[in-house]
């Protein structure tokens, strides 16, 4: 550990060959076949969404009127002699073509408020573990105040707050034109895309944060900083050189855990009502309407419950495939 | 100990505070509000109807006065102090504001509340346990009826979710510690993994379909498989779910009991996942304890180093932990509630959320939080009490 790089755990003792962090890590990951069979599954279904354009064959809002059976089994003809192939739901919309653009609506979410809270929760959690004294202070205060409320009551108000009044987030005009490009949906639909997202970094970044801190903390003691301090090291390049990349391993973890939560999270919002609205498909509120559907079509709820559930049991299992990839104490 | 304390207590009340003005500038600065539909119904309604009813939902007061007014009631006239009013000519909202130029025609002053807000008509402040009225889902009625009305269903379902997922938590959490890494820890540890990345909701629904829908649905063929009510706590009329069982009249123990079975059972599900994961853990750092050693090299029979000396020691946090318990047994599980149409506080907020309740919607969220805070230091000091080594300075 007194070596001053982010490669200490490179080092060759026993190795039989040189390897790199990156391919010990891969190849421990490897070893856990769940994991790899989820990041697979997970490819795939990030993959379906993102061409889900080229392969749907109906316009996401489209009624089809060849048929009047509303909502209708997986298999039934529909207009130009196309095929549903998970049927249609009750206002006659293709449910493959929605459950596939709610895919790239969620996992967008998903991604989107992982890699923004964690970057967000790292940086704060090092400054405040770096630096101690009043910032530490200051931002464990935050947090603490933060984990003591009842976050999903909190989290449900403030979406219903911000979500159904419509409100707009001061944020520059790219940033909404670059979601609605990626949802590929309006720019009406991508403001509230946005407005969730943020309420979800609002609370996301606390896991990160404290993890980070709790890294901070020890490393900074550590000799290897000390030493960097006496080379005349800058603080910014201590804590964005050797202290976050020393301690990223865990947030790795967190984040993958954290897709799965979110996905979560986001799917209750919708189901609530307090979310995404239809006619933005999320699969969140495809499984609210399902609900009033689901006694005379039963099949309703599984088109969009199992993705979502396969996802985010895919997260998880991702998020203990690299704890134990990552877990230095585990030997090769 | 006492200096510790009171300093939480402080903490406590600002965190509260706190996150109550957080909200309610929320509530200020969102667009619409309960007048956002009558300005479009009616185009012929005038500026003083308008500040009329602005004065009804207390938005001609400025959003700190308002909160004010909804947590403490104050101010309710003219501050007199001394034998004198003081402040009687600072604004404290503005009746009547100038759509045109956005400034204000009219402003309230402190010694016009009475008569604009009559003391009987406004509410007394949260914090002395008036709540206010609710706003749209039982308009004009108090809130604290309403809430009322919805504790006893969420005890009933909470309650009950709580015992029963201890009752067989415990015992599994025990003795995956005590047989670590065999199959029966194995087996659920893969059930609670399920349980921590499995929506609550599609747990709900799938439920539903199987023990509610499919039993409908085979109903030609397989006329005897029960089927249970999907949603509500009591039927509205009688009912059959089996044609080997009677009619079930509405409100009769077992109607009650077919309503609880499936919500319950989602509870439970989610509630031992996570109490077997912590008695496990927490028994497995108690196994490897000096005094665990002694007792078996001492000759104790194992049942009785695993009862007496591991147990005891293992559920010492446990207590802390039954309390944090408290504020979800009040605020009730909002999501299940929802998916199986529970009548309890959990349903009651999202309506609340859903339709724009505000008052409903801010007494809930003050008392969940309230109660959290109480839960959290109350923890901490059972904490101390139960296991002497800690101490707070």
């Amino acid at each position: 550990m007194a070596t001053a790089t982010n490669t200490l755990a490179a080092k060759p003792k026993a190795a039989p060959r040189d390897e790199s962090q990156f391919s010990i890590v891969a190849r421990r990951f490897m070893r856990h076949r769940l994991a790899v069979f989820s990041l697979i599954l997970i490819l795939v279904i990030f993959i379906a969404s993102l061409l889900a354009p080229w392969i749907t064959t109906y316009p996401r809002d489209a009624v089809d009127v060849a048929t009047n059976v509303r909502p209708a089994p997986p298999g039934i003809a529909g207009s130009e002699g196309l095929v549903h192939l998970l049927g249609i739901d009750h206002l006659g919309r293709d449910l493959f073509t929605r459950v596939l653009f709610a895919g790239r609506i969620s996992l967008t979410i998903a991604i989107t408020v992982v890699l923004i809270s964690e970057t967000l929760g790292v940086i704060i959690g090092a400054l405040a573990g770096y630096f101690g004294g009043w910032v530490d202070a200051l931002i464990s205060r935050v947090i603490e105040f933060m984990l003591s409320l009842p976050l999903l009551p909190i989290l449900l108000i403030v979406s219903a707050i911000l979500i159904k009044t419509d409100a707009q987030l001061p944020l520059p005009d790219f940033v909404i034109k670059a979601i609605s490009a990626v949802l590929l949906a309006s720019d009406r639909e991508a403001q509230k895309v946005v407005v969730l997202m943020t309420i979800l970094i609002g609370f996301g970044w606390l896991g990160a944060a404290r993890l980070m801190r709790g890294m901070a903390l020890s490393l900074r003691n550590q000799d290897f900083v000390e030493s960097l301090r006496a080379l005349g090291a800058s603080h910014t390049r201590i804590i964005f050189r050797h202290i976050i990349p020393n301690g990223i391993a865990p947030i790795l973890v967190n984040a993958s855990l954290a897709l799965g939560s979110v996905i979560i999270t986001e799917a209750a919002l919708s189901f609530l009502g307090l979310g995404i609205q239809d006619p933005t498909p999320t699969w969140g509120n495809m499984l609210a309407q399902s609900q009033s559907y689901m006694f005379q079509h039963p099949w309703l709820p599984l088109v969009p419950g199992i993705p979502l559930v396969l996802v985010s049991l895919s997260f998880n299992f991702i998020g203990d495939g690299l704890r134990d990839a990552l877990d230095p104490r585990l030997k090769r | 100990m006492t200096s510790y304390l009171i300093r939480r207590v402080i903490q406590m009340v600002f965190v509260t505070l706190l996150a109550a003005i957080t909200t309610y500038w929320l509530l200020s600065i969102a667009p619409g509000g309960p007048l956002a539909g009558i300005r479009q119904q009616q185009n012929r309604i005038t500026a003083e109807d308008m500040a009329r009813l602005r004065a009804q939902y207390e938005l001609d007061f400025y959003w700190p006065v308002r909160f004010s007014r909804w947590l403490t009631g104050f101010p309710s006239g003219p501050i007199v102090f001394a034998g004198q009013e003081w402040f009687v000519n600072v604004p404290v909202g503005c009746y009547m504001p100038d759509a045109a130029t956005g400034g204000c025609l009219d402003y309230v002053y402190l010694h016009e509340i009475p008569q604009l807000h009559p003391p009987a008509l406004s509410s007394k402040g949260i914090i002395f346990g008036d709540f206010g009225k609710s706003s749209v889902l039982s308009r004009g009625n108090p809130v604290a009826d309403e809430l009322w009305s919805r504790l006893g269903p969420t005890l009933e379902l909470m309650l009950s979710a709580l015992g029963l997922s201890l009752l067989i938590g415990v015992p599994i959490g025990i003795y995956s510690a005590v047989r670590q890494y065999s199959r029966f820890d194995y087996f659920f540890t893969t059930v609670s993994f399920f349980g921590s990345s499995m929506p609550v909701f599609f747990f709900g629904l799938m439920l539903i379909l199987i023990f509610s829908v499919t039993p409908v649905l085979l109903a030609e063929t397989y006329p005897w498989i029960p089927r249970l009510p999907s949603g509500l706590r009591v039927a509205v009329r009688s009912y059959e779910i089996a044609p080997w069982l009677d009619r079930i009249q509405p409100g009769s123990g077992l109607d009650r009991i077919l309503h609880l079975i499936m919500p319950l059972t989602v509870l439970t599900f989610f509630n031992t996942a996570t109490w077997s994961r912590f008695v496990r853990s927490s028994m497995l750092e108690v196994l490897r304890q000096d005094y665990v050693r002694t007792a078996r090299a001492k000759g104790l029979i194992e049942r009785v180093v695993i009862m007496k000396h591991a147990l005891r020691n293992a559920l010492i946090p446990f207590v802390t932990i039954l309390v944090l318990q408290i504020p979800g047994v009040f605020a009730g599980a909002i999501i299940t509630e929802t998916v199986f149409a529970w009548p309890g506080m959990g349903r009651l907020y999202v309506d609340a959320l859903n339709r724009s309740d505000w008052p409903i919607a801010l007494a809930f969220i003050f008392i969940t939080a309230v109660l959290t805070v109480i839960a959290t230091l109350l923890g901490d000091i059972l904490y101390t009490v139960v296991d002497p080594r800690i101490k707070y300075s």
